[in-house]
């Protein structure tokens, strides 16, 4: 590891530096350069198509960067993946799991994976399991779970190995209101431990109540990066959903809903 | 500051296997392939396909024991019975290599942990290496059985058939997945999958000429079950292991001891190949592979529209629904046509290796009956090998969530949308391939007889076409693809095709009744009709109560 790098981990969990992904020439990701130090939940928001999802895959080793490096905890994903992969929980938005084991048997897979004590998995994938409500599907097939089930064993895999850094990637996704708020709570708590959490998320208000910080992204670039009361002071608005259609959209969003509107009722047709 | 040596010590780190992780990942897998995805009544099928596909294998193993045992030679049955093996091995990793050895949920999961790609590839591979040894074991112990009691020295022969077929078989599925691995190497991301697709249905026509067809060229005669042992089984896989057999039995020429070396140098060549032919940067290929840009979907979009030409087929809203939706997947969707594009592979081969030696006769004229070439026998057996790849595959993808659409959308029939879709099918793959061998036979028997020909084979690869696809009556691409579904139909395909050598009684009656055609075309065109409405009925009934398989 370069000596800057070293450095940057002793404050820094997450550090990006002009990171950037191309699909062809489609520049997913533009030169985005970010610190988050440890201990921060950090909200990466974004229209659809913004480059969340790749960033996320491009901090946690899942593609590699045409330009730029991601270093988590001190590792350089590239260059030293096994060990930055040894620190990082990720809740992907994919949701993929292997539906045909239990959750039992997932959980000892994931605990396996990062050398965890075989009583000491049990005792957690047990406690997890519990918290979620779903300890009496333990032992149930994947296969016959709903999407908020498999989210409650996701997060479970991900909490699993103690991670220092989280990315989460839509991780309310199909989760129950109780629950839901208990995850909220809880990332409060990592935080309050020094866990640092990449949270991605279309759900506005629950980054607004949770994070410490935002960065927004369009297009693949950082056009919005500070605490949500910085943002609303910078663009004058009252809520977190304001600033981001403020800073987000070109378009008149209630000539967009009328279209819609006229769309789906046909009235636009018929009139034409 | 990085030092040489934590250099080279995080290199080890990344190249070492990780036996922990490879334990876990092995134990892992062997438990999905132990389960099926597939949902009854709210819970899992409890039958998986890979018990389905070892019991099949077993009665094809059986059969094959059974029909070559009758030669004195055991050099001779151990070459058709190993051939055989080696054969449904190859084909079976061939056709299901994103089931067993690229599987792209893996990185999905598993691309974010703490895995080094060597500890995953040998975790795979070891996968592999029990599936095929499970495979291995039902197609070769009815042959090893048979071998014990029918040669010398006895029962100790019958362990040595099945260690020789185990290693025949691994070396087989060792060799696929190098070319795999050199393919991945050779091509980018983007052109792997399209390069894939053609070295499937290439490897199938290099597999049926080596390990079938060649053996019976050289002997002259395809009922005769013995061969004139000369040079050319040095260049014949299946002929070194059945000289270690034959060593076992006690005959120790030079020739049966160069075979028997040449067998354990292959076997353990290919198998230490495989295991060391690591890309350290794999699984994050394997993700690659799964996706094609944007780009390379559009463009694939455009190229192929003709498709669309077959349209006016469909009557109905639904069926138009059907050819639509089966249309894109066929020309965007690279695996899915890397799944059926190599059912061309057999019946090509069949068929240019009949001109090509001249062999191919005017199936009408009842002289041709003792010609070299088999294609007055094998009427029908390729009808049946393509329509069922086509009647399995129209139901199965690793999209299949997408189908809860059917299921929500208020569709006047269900039946209407595969309807749809198989008629894509037909107009896009079945027709072209019945034209294209028109074309190829015209060469080697008149045109009017290779039209009758090629009209009879179409007529019942329609009516297979319709009957098989009752064996999966299921909405289009809504079935989710598992380990050994595919590798079961083939075992079936070749158990169908088999009997469907009772159908050269038909051109047996047209060789001797030059009029019958007048009655066997109209009876071939009622019969297909009759299967089309068959399925139809069946669909209606089996669709109206399918729910969403999520």
């Amino acid at each position: 590891m370069e000596d800057g790098a070293r450095e940057r981990a002793t404050d820094a969990a997450i550090v990006f530096e002009n990171l950037a992904r191309s699909f062809g020439e489609i520049e997913a990701v533009k030169d985005v350069t970010l610190t988050i130090p440890r201990g921060q939940i950090c909200g990466y928001l974004g229209p659809n198509g913004a480059g969340k999802t790749t960033t996320v895959k491009m901090a946690t080793g899942m593609l590699e960067p045409t330009a730029g490096r991601a270093i988590v905890e001190g590792f350089d994903i590239v260059q030293e993946p096994l060990e930055a992969k040894r620190v990082i929980g990720v809740v992907p938005e994919t949701g993929a799991l292997y539906t045909t084991l239990t959750p039992n048997e997932y959980l000892a897979l994931v605990g396996r994976l990062y050398h965890i004590d075989r009583d000491e998995t049990e005792a957690k994938a047990h406690t997890f399991l519990e918290l979620f409500g779903i300890e009496d599907a333990a032992d149930r097939l994947m296969t016959t779970f709903s999407r908020g089930m498999k989210q409650k064993v996701l997060i479970s895999a991900a909490l699993l190995p103690n991670p220092s850094v989280l990315f989460l990637d839509e991780p309310l996704s199909g989760l129950d209101a109780n629950t839901a708020l208990v995850l909220k709570e809880l990332l409060r708590d990592l935080a309050s431990q020094g866990r640092t959490i990449f949270y991605c998320s279309h759900i506005l208000e629950v980054v607004e109540k949770v994070c410490d910080r935002v960065v927004i992204l369009v297009r693949g670039e950082v056009i919005a990066d500070g605490r949500v009361e910085e943002l609303k002071d910078m663009t004058h608005q009252g809520s977190l959903e304001d600033v981001f259609s403020e800073l987000t959209s070109s378009e008149d969003l209630a000539q967009i809903v009328r279209a819609f509107s006229r769309s789906v009722t046909g009235d636009g047709e018929r009139s034409a | 500051m990085t030092t040489g040596a934590d250099s080279t010590r995080k290199g080890r780190r990344a190249t070492a296997v990780d036996w922990e992780q490879f334990r876990a990942l092995l134990v892992a897998s062997v438990r999905l392939d132990l389960r099926s995805t597939r949902m009854q009544r709210g819970r899992a099928a409890k039958f998986p396909p890979v018990a389905a596909a070892f019991a099949t294998y077993l009665v094809m193993g059986t059969l094959l024991a059974l029909a070559v045992m009758s030669t004195e030679d055991i050099f001779v049955f151990s070459l058709f019975t190993l051939s055989a093996a080696m054969f449904m091995t190859a084909l079976l990793v061939i056709m299901e290599y994103s089931s067993v050895v690229v599987h792209p949920d893996d990185f999905d999961i598993l691309g974010h942990r703490p895995i080094s790609s060597k500890t995953y590839y040998w975790a795979k591979i070891a996968n592999l290496g029990l599936y095929v040894a499970a495979t291995a074991f039902a197609l070769s112990i009815p042959a090893a059985i048979v071998a014990g009691v029918r040669y010398p020295p006895g029962a100790a022969l019958t362990a040595v058939y099945l260690l020789v077929a185990l290693a025949a078989c691994q070396a087989t599925s060792a060799l696929v997945v190098l070319i795999y691995s050199v393919a991945i190497r050779v091509f980018n991301y983007e052109k792997f999958t399209r390069a894939i697709t053609y070295v499937h249905t290439l490897s199938t026509l290099v597999i049926v000429f080596g390990y079938v067809l060649l053996p019976r060229v050289l002997a002259k005669d395809v009922m005769l079950i013995s061969v004139e042992r000369g040079a050319w089984v040095y260049a014949m896989a299946p002929a070194w292991f059945a000289g270690a057999v034959e060593l076992a039995a006690g005959e120790a020429g030079r020739q049966t001891l160069v075979l028997a070396g040449a067998a354990v140098a292959s076997a353990a060549a290919l198998i230490w190949a495989a295991m060391n032919t690591i890309s350290l940067d794999y699984s994050r290929r394997i993700s690659a592979l799964a996706t094609a840009s944007a780009k390379a979907v559009e463009e694939a979009g455009r190229r192929r529209s003709l498709g669309r030409l077959g349209l006016p087929l469909c009557r109905t809203d639904e069926e138009r629904a059907g050819f639509e939706l089966m249309r894109s997947y066929m020309t965007r969707d690279r695996k899915l046509r890397a799944r059926i594009y190599p059912a061309f592979g057999l019946p090509l081969a069949v068929y240019i290796y009949g001109i090509i030696t001249d062999g191919l006769h005017d199936p009408f004229v009842p002289q041709a009956v003792s010609g070299g070439f088999p294609a007055h026998q094998l009427l029908g057996f390729y009808s049946v090998f393509i329509t069922l790849f086509f009647a399995t595959a129209i139901a199965q993808t690793d999209q299949w969530e997408a189908s809860w659409v059917f299921f929500a959308a208020p569709v006047r029939s269900r039946a209407g949308i595969v309807t749809g879709a198989r008629k894509l099918i037909i107009w896009r793959y079945l027709l072209p391939f019945f034209v294209f061998l028109f074309i190829l036979l015209a060469f080697a028997m008149p045109p009017a007889k290779a039209a009758m020909y090629v009209l009879l084979n179409l007529l019942l690869a329609l009516t297979a076409f319709a009957l098989l696809s009752m064996t999966s009556p299921h909405m289009p691409l809504s079935q989710s693809l598992e380990k050994a579904k595919q590798a079961r139909q083939i075992g079936l395909i070749m158990l169908l095709g088999m009997s469907m050598a009772a159908l050269t009684a038909i051109l047996e009656l047209m060789k001797q009744v030059p009029q019958a055609g007048l009655v066997v075309y109209p009876a071939l065109v009622v019969l297909a009709l009759g299967a089309e409405l068959l399925l139809r009925r069946r669909l209606d009934r089996r669709l109206a109560g399918e729910e969403f398989p999520g």
